[in-house]
Formats: C-alpha cells, structure tokens, sequence
C-alpha cells in the first residue's frame, strides 16, 4: 500500500483511484449492513459474483458490499449503476435473472421492485422511494457510497481532505470557533453543545488529552451508531483526528461492545489500512501532528455508555459512574482532560470543516442544527434508518416517511429516546425533533431511537418493560437509582395485577422526581421518564388499571379474560385444538365457549382465530 | 502552605482550606448535614444520596452530594430548603423500608423527617454503602472484599466467594458497617419490621426543628464532631 506523505500525495491517490473506479461501467451496490445480512444478503453477494465471474462479467461490473443503507425493512437492498434501479427483498435465486436481464440487457425486473403501500405502484429508482425522498440523508448516504473495508472508496468520495485541510490550515482555535457557530450539539443524548466540550478541553491543563469515541450503543430500538461505525468507519476516524488536533490529544479510544462484531471488525481493519497508508500514526502528512486510535470493546452493560463508567471501563476498572463534579473534559480518562462525543457527533465533523459552519448551521431548527439519525421501529410500516433535518415534526417522521402504522391501525404513542426517553401521545406529534422541545414534553431525543406504538399497547405495561430493563442495566451504585427504580416497578408491578392503590400515583410521582434529581449519573436521572411521561399523558390508564381494575389495551393479564363471539363463531375448532390448557369447551357445530377457571390468558387461541371470534375483555 | 477558601454554607460564611469536600467544611462549623456512606478519612463515592445539598451556580440550584463537592472559591450552598428536604426524606425513606434493622439507618430517617414508610418493608441485611469495601481497600490494603454483580444482584463478597488470604480479621468493615447497630428493643421479626419511633428525645427534636442534629448513632460510632 502507497505511503501518503503529502496532501498532494493525497490528491494524487485519489484521483488515481477515480479512473481506476470510471473503468468499471457499472456498480451494484449490496447492502452488507447487519440488518441486510440478518435477511441474507451474504448468500446475495456471493451467488451475485459467482454468476458475474461465470459469466465474465467482472472486468465491467464493481460490486460495492457497504454498510446499512436504513431501509432494513426491505432487505436484502440492491442498487444498480448507472440507472439508479433499486431492488428489495432479493433472494440469491433471482440472481440469475438480474445479471442476465439488468446488468447485461439494461431491463428491470419488475417482481423485484418496489411496490408503494400508499399508492401501490411499482418504483423503477430509489430516487423515487418516499421514504427516501422525505428526507436529508447527509450520513446514510456516505454509507451507500463506500465499502466499509476499503479506504480507497471512502479517498475517492472526498475522504481525509477535511484533515488534510485542518492539519495545514486551520489552528486548533479556528477549528474550535467553526464547531461552536455550527452549533453541533451532542448526538449521544444529552444535547450538549460539541464545541463547549472541545473549548473546555483544549483549555484544560496537561499535556496529555484523550479523545473517545462512544459506540456503547445499548437502547432498545436503537442501531444508528452502529450503522455508521459498521458503514463508514473512516469518517469516524477523521472526525476524531480533527477533533484530536483541535483539543490537542495524540491518543483515542473507540469504545464499541462487542455485541456489534461487525462494528469491532470494521473498525479494526480501517484503523489498520490508515496505519498502513501514514494518514494514522507519527507525523501524519508529513507535519508534526501524530495519533493512534485503539479499540477498547465493552461488555455490553448499558451503563458503560455514561462517559464516567465507559472511561473506567477502559481504564480496566468496574463500569460505574462517578460524581462529575469535576467535568470529564478536565479529569477524565486517567484523569487527564478527555473529549467524549458519540458516534454521529464525530461523523458530523469532517463536513462541517469541509463545508463550513453555516452550511451545517442552515440545517435545522433554532437550538438545534443539523440533520439527526433516527431509528424508525415498532408498530410502523418502513421500519429502518432515517436521516431527517432538526426541527422535522414527528408527524413527518411517522406518516411521510415511516408510512404510518401497521395494518391501518391508528398510532397511540412514540416513545422517543430509549428507555429514558418518554412516550409521546397522539396530540404531542406536531413537535419538531429539537433537543429542547422533547426536553419540555417530558421526553428527549436521547440517541435517537423511535419506538412506535399501536393502539394494543398498553402504556403502563410499556413503563413496567422499561423498568426492568433499567433494573436489569443499573449499575447499582447509588440509592434512589437501585432502591428507586426497583419500588417504582414494585408499584407498577401490583397496578398491572389489579391490586394497585389511587395513592400509589403520587408515590410514584414523587419517587420518580426524587430519582430524577438525586441520582448519581445521567442515566438515574433519566430512569424515571418512562413512569413520569406515561404518567403525565396516559393518567386515564393508570387510573382504569387501578380503579376499574381494566386493561383497555388488553394487555395485563390479570386484568383480562378472554371471550368468544358466539356470532362469529364458526365451530371450525382450531381454538379447541390449539389451546395448550384445554380451557375451550364446545361440540362439533356448536359455539364454543372458554371456561375461565382453566383459561391461562396466554393469548393461542386469539391468535389462531381466523375470523376474530374471539376477544379481550 | 495551606490555602484557605470562603464559601457560604445555609448563609454561614465559612473558611475551608483547599481540597476538603463541602460536608466535611459544614461539619467543622456544626452545621449537620445526614450522612450515610462517608466515613473521615476515606474516599467519597457518593452513593447514598443522603448529603445531598443545593448549590447555586448563576442563579440556578443544582442538587448534588456534599462528599464529592469540593469547595470552591465563592460558592453558595444550602443545606436545608425544603426541596433538599422532601429529596433527602423520600430517600431516606428507601433505606430505611430496606433494611429496618439498623438503628443507624432509623436514626437518618428520624433525622431526615420520615413519619411513615409508604413501601413494604424488606428487611434486607446490607445497604450497599460501601463504608467497609473502602476501609478494607483503602486504610488496609487488603481488598479482600469488594462489590460483585451489578443493579439488583449486587452485593458485597470476598473475591470468588472465598475469604481472601490477604484478609487480616481486623474487623474494620464490621466496625464501620451501620447494619451492626441493632435497634434498642432488639432486631425485629420478619414481617413486623416498622418505623422505629421510641427515642422520644430524637423525635421530638426532628419534629420540632426539621435540619437538627439528632445525635446520631453513626455519629456516635463514628468520630462526628457532635460527640
């Protein structure tokens, strides 16, 4: 591999690679994410270059493998060059058809198109597809455009200019000042504005600075980092090295877990060919600035992602969080300054240095600028990635994009932010997606996760799964979070069982503000959302649960029982067969009926009903 | 040479030297702020959330421990409004419906305002303070305890679960541990536990002046200035 000692090496290589690149007349682009390859893209790719080699087609036809293209409900994802004709839901035996048909005839096969549920016709380019077209793909779109794996293709579209051009032009100061007026605010959840963080560390004393890059990505519903780290790990990479130069550390750190082996995998290999190529490591382009990134991969606790606890974690220590009354950016890693940002933060900064602050500050709404990755899951039709600009309401978000909610039922909630964001109702979705407007709603954009909830959710029982899970994830520590969390899911616990008490609301309401000011670290502070923002927009069910005893999503186990329609009814016996507790009673040609001291409420027999005789009551 | 710091404390103008945390500057002037996991001359780890105290940065409160504040030039606290007040009660209230049998944990919640427990009581044999992980760590070197699991499973253990060689029986977790206290009328049986009132004295200084030092038996074990 060519050393790179100068920014005109540099431009050579890339426009080197350009030709290289032009000779090919056509690209297919597979997406390679682990979404695609949970449908099986792998087993695409391969038959897809076994039929080219076969048919010796490969000296004319570049397949790009890249990272997660956002549609993931649609995958397998295949794009063709030029033409831009999209295909979904490949499957490897359609390979034939496409290389012998598209590749070589230019024709579109129409069953592998895809097909608008809205207006039900046929789509030839992804251009054309709404859920793309509804939004500002700034990030997702590099991820379509590189191989993960190759550090040509990321040269090719552009890639390590911004470093070049801040490494040569730009004081660390300048850099600073740029990332301040773009108004870049923090991508992990807490909004905070990046250049604050930066100015602060830079003007932290010490000669030894540290930048992390947060992948500790634990959400439910939540896979946007590692989209980007698994797509497009060199833009991590030189969005680090900027930010290195601007605080002045000559040391980073990725902190990924290690559930995400293809995140781990990438990234390893893209540190390894900047190594190779001298864009990472000792005078970088020949100047005097030098720096090395390691991988330092996390076990998966949920607490790691807290900047005290991941910093501890790489220190070799237990993953727990400690007072910040002295801010990480001047006694952090090893107690030496550290700027943590999170993955999308990092992604942002080659291009706010490439394209300048007011390019990114044109984005966006008042306090918050910039394009935002959500992740769209849930009870919604196009699940996926979606790249939207701040200030985009939630109601685009749901409906134009995300096609609204499955089987044309009617969209109860979102719950925004993970397990400490909140649930938004119906009457909250003109909101724009503004750290500061969630913030007021009682929920937050958190790192971006996008929960979609049916009118079969019931509101206290989505509390209860967030609270175990944040029971199961507190690291322990501190009081109101151990103690706090595990009385509030006590309390939620008897309400979902029908023996919850009118007083219990205040209770909670008061546990959850006491948890929310006294915890130790940002997630105790945030562990109470999920109760206080159902609390706050779903009282009424709270209120069915407790003195109706009623569950009117159906949810609650005890609260229901389940009933046969004796007019839709059809005698047809599935039920009866079916039912693991033979609780359903009925002759041959006779209603059946379910005999409620034997019935289990585990749900079989509704499920099975094809003609919806049976109900919740 | 020592250099000195001036900050406010619940309107005490106080003289702190460099370094000492705002609970130990309080307790130096007698103002009493409850204190559960800090113990004199032992890191601070903040995990009680008893210190909990106001600190008024541009106008604005923000609630934080006293043990991991350091004292900083200028700086205005308040120990005792009654937003601390309802914070430190309800948390109070959390320790004490966990572990009952401790006159030292029933002491905080007297002191600390606690007229009822709104939870059911667990009757739990350990608080997960951490005073005796830090004395064993810290004053002896010995690190043959230490915190295992996390959230709900965590507890305190030897390493493995076996009694480490390099624990010297010195007994300095079992002094320091507030669980050792038993209550005056003695340990209470499984499923009776309750809201310990019978120190009429203690009760009747809380209740007439909520931010009083009620001469704790934490105190008294160990080395408040009060005693």
């Amino acid at each position: 591999m060519t050393k790179i000692n100068t920014i005109s090496d540099l431009n050579a290589l890339r426009n080197k690679i350009i030709n290289e690149q032009k000779k090919f007349k056509i690209t297919v682009t597979l997406c390679g994410g682990t979404g695609c390859q949970a449908s099986g893209s792998q087993a695409v790719i391969d038959a897809l270059k076994n039929e080219l080699a076969k048919q010796q087609l490969m000296q004319t036809v570049y397949v790009r493998r890249t990272g997660c293209h956002g549609f993931c409900e649609q995958g397998p994802l295949m794009v063709i060059e030029p033409g831009n004709i999209f295909y979904c839901h490949i499957s490897p035996e359609d390979v034939f058809e496409i290389v012998s048909k598209t590749i070589l005839k230019g024709e579109v096969i129409e069953k592998l198109l895809y097909k608008d549920p809205v207006s039900g016709n046929l789509i030839k380019t992804e251009k054309e597809i709404p859920f793309y077209k509804a939004q500002d793909r700034h990030l997702l779109s590099q991820n379509m455009k590189v191989d993960p794996c190759s550090i040509e293709d990321y040269i090719a579209m552009g890639g390590y200019a911004a470093l070049a051009k801040t490494i040569f032009e730009i004081p660390p100061d300048r850099i600073i000042k740029e990332i301040k007026e773009s108004g870049l605010r923090g991508r992990g959840g807490g909004g905070f504005p990046t250049g604050r963080k930066w100015a602060e560390c830079y003007e932290a004393p010490g000669n030894e600075k540290y930048v992390i890059c947060n992948a500790d990505e634990g959400d439910p519903g939540a896979y946007m980092d590692r989209c980007v780290l698994e797509g497009n790990p060199h833009l991590i990479i030189e969005g680090m090295m900027i930010g290195a130069w601007a605080v002045g550390a000559r040391e980073g750190y990725v902190y990924v877990r290690n559930e995400y082996p293809l995140a781990v995998k990438n990234i390893k290999i893209a540190i390894q060919q900047a190594m190779n190529m001298g864009i990472l490591g000792e005078k970088i382009f020949g100047s005097s600035f030098s720096f090395h990134i390691e991988v330092a991969r996390g076990g998966g606790a949920f607490v790691c992602g807290e900047s005290t606890a991941l910093m501890a974690s790489i220190e070799g220590k237990v993953g727990e969080p400690r007072p910040k009354d002295v801010h990480t950016v001047v006694d952090g890693l090893w107690n030496k300054p550290t700027t943590l940002n999170n993955v999308e933060t990092w992604a942002n900064v080659p291009s706010i240095i490439l394209n300048g602050s007011s390019w990114f500050a044109s984005k966006g709404s008042k306090g918050s600028k910039g394009t935002k990755i959500l992740a769209l899951t849930g009870h919604i039709k196009n699940t996926g990635l979606v790249e939207v600009p701040m200030g985009t309401p939630i109601r685009t978000v749901l409906f134009d994009i995300g096609g609204g909610a499955l089987n044309g039922k009617t969209i109860k909630a979102v719950q925004t932010g993970g397990p400490s964001g909140g649930c938004l109702p119906d009457s909250k979705f003109d909101l724009p997606i503004d750290f500061d407007a969630l913030y007021e709603a009682g929920s937050m954009i958190g790192s971006g996760g996008m929960v979609v909830m049916g009118k079969e959710t019931c509101m206290v029982d989505v509390a209860k799964y967030f609270l175990t899970f944040l029971q199961d994830e507190s690291c322990g520590k501190c009081v109101p979070c151990r103690l706090g969390i595990d009385r509030m899911l006590e309390i939620i616990t008897t309400i979902t069982e029908g023996r919850g008490k009118p007083e219990q609301i205040e209770l909670l309401q008061e546990l959850g503000d006491t948890i929310s000011q006294t915890s130790l670290c940002g997630l105790g502070k945030t562990a109470a959302n999920p109760v206080l923002s159902t609390l706050r927009y779903f009282r009424e069910e709270y209120d069915a649960h407790i003195n109706e005893k009623r569950c009117s999503a159906g949810v609650c186990q005890a609260l229901i029982t389940y009933r046969i329609d004796p007019e839709k009814c059809t005698f047809c016996g599935v039920c009866k067969s079916t039912c693991p507790h033979n609780a359903i009673i009925g002759q041959k040609k006779q209603v059946h009926s379910i005999d409620l001291q034997l019935c289990q409420k585990c749900g079989i027999c509704r499920s099975e009903c094809k003609f919806d005789a049976i109900f919740v009551n | 040479m020592l250099q000195y710091i001036n900050l406010k404390i619940d309107g005490v103008n106080i003289r702190a030297a460099k370094g000492t945390t705002v609970l130990d500057a309080a307790f130096e002037y007698g103002i009493c702020i409850p204190n559960l996991c800090h113990v004199p001359n032992l890191s601070n780890i903040g995990a009680c959330r008893i210190c909990i105290v106001e600190q008024i940065v541009n106008g604005r409160s923000k609630v934080t421990t006293s043990c991991t504040l350091l004292v900083q030039e200028g700086m205005i606290i308040k120990s005792n409004t009654d937003k601390i007040r309802n914070l430190r009660r309800n948390i109070a209230e959390l320790l004490v419906a966990q572990a009952p049998n401790s006159k030292a944990i029933q002491d905080i919640a007297v002191r600390c305002g606690v007229k009822k427990v709104r939870y059911p009581f667990r009757n739990e044999k350990c608080v997960l303070c951490g005073r005796c992980v830090r004395a064993c760590t810290e004053l002896f070197r010995a690190k043959a305890i230490g915190f295992v699991g996390r959230g709900k499973n965590r507890h305190i253990d030897s390493p493995f679960g076996v009694l480490s060689e390099f624990c010297k029986r010195c007994g300095a977790c079992i002094d320091l541990c507030p669980m050792t206290i038993t209550p005056c009328s003695g340990p209470m049986k499984p499923g009776k536990e309750r809201l310990c009132g019978e120190c009429e004295s203690q009760l009747y200084l809380s209740d007439k002046t909520p931010d009083h030092c009620v001469w704790c038996e934490l105190g008294k074990g160990f080395q408040c200035g009060r005693y």
